[in-house]
């Protein structure tokens, strides 16, 4: 503002010539401009324009966000899927058989291994990065045609990049009125056949992730391991 | 220039120039377009300077063929590869136009990669271009996510299972990954949903990102110019020339910065100091 060397650019009034009276005094101008904790009316609508701006905008993209993703990033609800009667899953056998409608899952297959009076329920799916992989019945084992994943009979990891055992599937068996029956085997998702008849029906529900030791963690995404180090990557899953 | 500009204009001629300048008194084109394309360049300009045209020609390529073909492409599960053959094998000129967006992707990939190249052996990322390598950068990004998308929309074997080991790859980044993936395939595995979310992105999605990027690029590579080659003839000449200045003008000063030479008052100090 007014320089206290010079002439006072308001007044017009060159310093220390005249300081009695004068006709018209200078109305002393009651600016904020420069005090920057004065909300002048232009700074309160420019505030209100920018606020009521974001809000219009947060009005139209939550909705068009959440449209978009929410559902993806939620886990599809648990469903049992009737494979077929226990006679198609004779014993001492792995059995492949093609699932549909098991939750979202598309192209899902089951390896249905009834061995040693014990039923697992193996996903196709391969532990690296989700390659179906194949079963050969001569070795008893699954191999992974994308990067040479191998697994033994129970799809626990014998070769290749996969850092966790095939996934497996939950399995159930009921009769004919649906009830279940069937002890309860030692592993995680496995049944023990002891009191199965060939009538009563396999059912194949959600799927879980195993360690090398066969205990079963949530489900994990391919390539995510379940325990070590590295495991501690993904602690949403 | 000189002769047509002699005698009357014709009709046809005057109707053109008012056409333009009626546009040009309203929107001040003709000095925008001048700003854009007649610029000053570097008399060592050469044909390594065009890839980065050639990439964007094949993206206007890619726009106008992915076009067309979205007219008969159907993104479903059941009816995707089925529309792929029509194109192929029914529709006419189809495998012509189809085969221009297929090779006009790896065409595209390569011509980005060579004109990376060309700017990093170049220098051309340097003060004060750096923002211009960073769109360049984000244009990259976008150009690989178009390759990623539009691989799967063929919907065979190949391109199903490759998108699936790719999708699984984003879902093994730490902690966030498992959601990137999930948000693109639409779900926490692949499924019927995955193929369409796939084709809005790589016809919707992404092209309005990459035209974005392509203005904010040229704006910038208008705005800065481009850059000589780090072999410049001229620019070594001036550097030389500058050099030869430097040393001048540092034979032309005294010692001690002095610019007339003067007699060493106190000689006895550097006797001093060469005694010691």
């Amino acid at each position: 503002m007014a320089d206290s060397q010079g002439n006072d650019a308001q007044n017009g009034q060159p310093k220390g010539q005249y300081s009695g009276p004068r006709a018209i005094d200078p109305v002393e101008e009651h600016s904020h401009d420069d005090d920057p904790d004065f909300i002048t009316r232009t700074r309160f609508l420019s505030g209100v324009a920018v606020a009521g701006g974001a809000v219009l905008t947060a009005a139209i993209l939550v909705p068009i966000v959440g449209f978009a993703v929410s559902d993806s990033v939620k886990n599809p609800p648990d469903r049992w899927v009737d494979i077929g009667p226990m006679s198609n899953f004779p014993d001492g056998q792995t059995t492949s058989i093609a699932v549909s409608g098991l939750s979202q899952i598309s192209d899902a297959r089951a390896f249905v291994r009834n061995k040693g009076g014990q039923l697992i329920a193996i996903w196709n799916r391969c532990a690296h990065l989700g390659c179906p992989v194949e079963y050969f019945k001569g070795g008893d084992n699954y191999v992974c045609p994308c990067h040479g994943g191998a697994y033994d009979s129970l799809g626990l990891v014998v070769g290749g990049p996969p850092p966790r055992p095939l996934d497996r599937f939950n399995v159930k068996v009921v009769n004919t009125t649906g009830q279940a029956v069937g002890g309860v085997g030692s592993v995680h998702g496995s049944w023990s056949t002891a009191v199965v008849g060939p009538t009563d029906h396999l059912l194949i529900g959600s799927a879980f992730s195993i360690n090398q030791n066969q205990q079963a963690y949530g489900l994990h995404d391919p390539g995510e391991p379940v325990t070590g180090v590295l495991s501690h990557l993904y602690p949403f899953s | 220039m000189s002769t047509t500009d002699i005698g009357p204009k014709g009709s046809a001629t005057q109707a053109g120039e008012a056409v333009v300048n009626f546009v040009d008194d309203r929107t001040a084109a003709t000095t925008g377009i001048g700003w854009f394309l007649k610029r000053n360049i570097p008399g060592e300009t050469s044909w390594f300077q065009t890839l980065g045209f050639a990439a964007m020609a094949v993206f206007g390529l890619q726009a106008v063929t992915g076009i067309v073909l979205a007219m008969y492409y159907k993104p479903d599960p059941t009816t995707a590869y089925g529309s792929i053959r029509h194109i192929t094998d029914d529709v006419t000129w189809g495998w012509l136009v189809r085969g221009m967006h297929k090779w006009g992707a790896s065409a595209m990939i390569i011509l980005v990669f060579l004109h990376m190249a060309r700017v990093f052996i170049f220098g051309s990322y340097k003060y004060p271009r750096e923002l211009t390598w960073v769109t360049g950068a984000l244009l990259l990004i976008m150009v690989m996510f178009m390759g990623l998308t539009g691989y799967l929309l063929v919907w065979d074997q190949k391109a199903y299972w490759a998108t699936v080991v790719a999708m699984n790859i984003t879902a093994s980044a730490p902690i966030i990954g498992p959601y990137i993936a999930d948000i693109l395939r639409g779900g926490t595995t692949f499924n019927s949903d995955s193929l369409s979310r796939f084709y809005a992105i790589h016809m919707l999605v992404i092209p309005g990102g990459i035209a974005t990027f392509i203005g904010l690029h040229l704006f910038l590579v208008s705005k800065l110019g481009i850059s000589e080659p780090p072999w410049s003839k001229r620019s070594t000449r001036a550097r030389r020339a500058e050099e030869a200045a430097a040393r001048a003008a540092a034979r032309q000063r005294g010692p001690r910065g002095r610019h007339e030479v003067t007699v060493d008052p106190e000689p006895q100090t550097l006797t001093a100091e060469a005694g010691q």
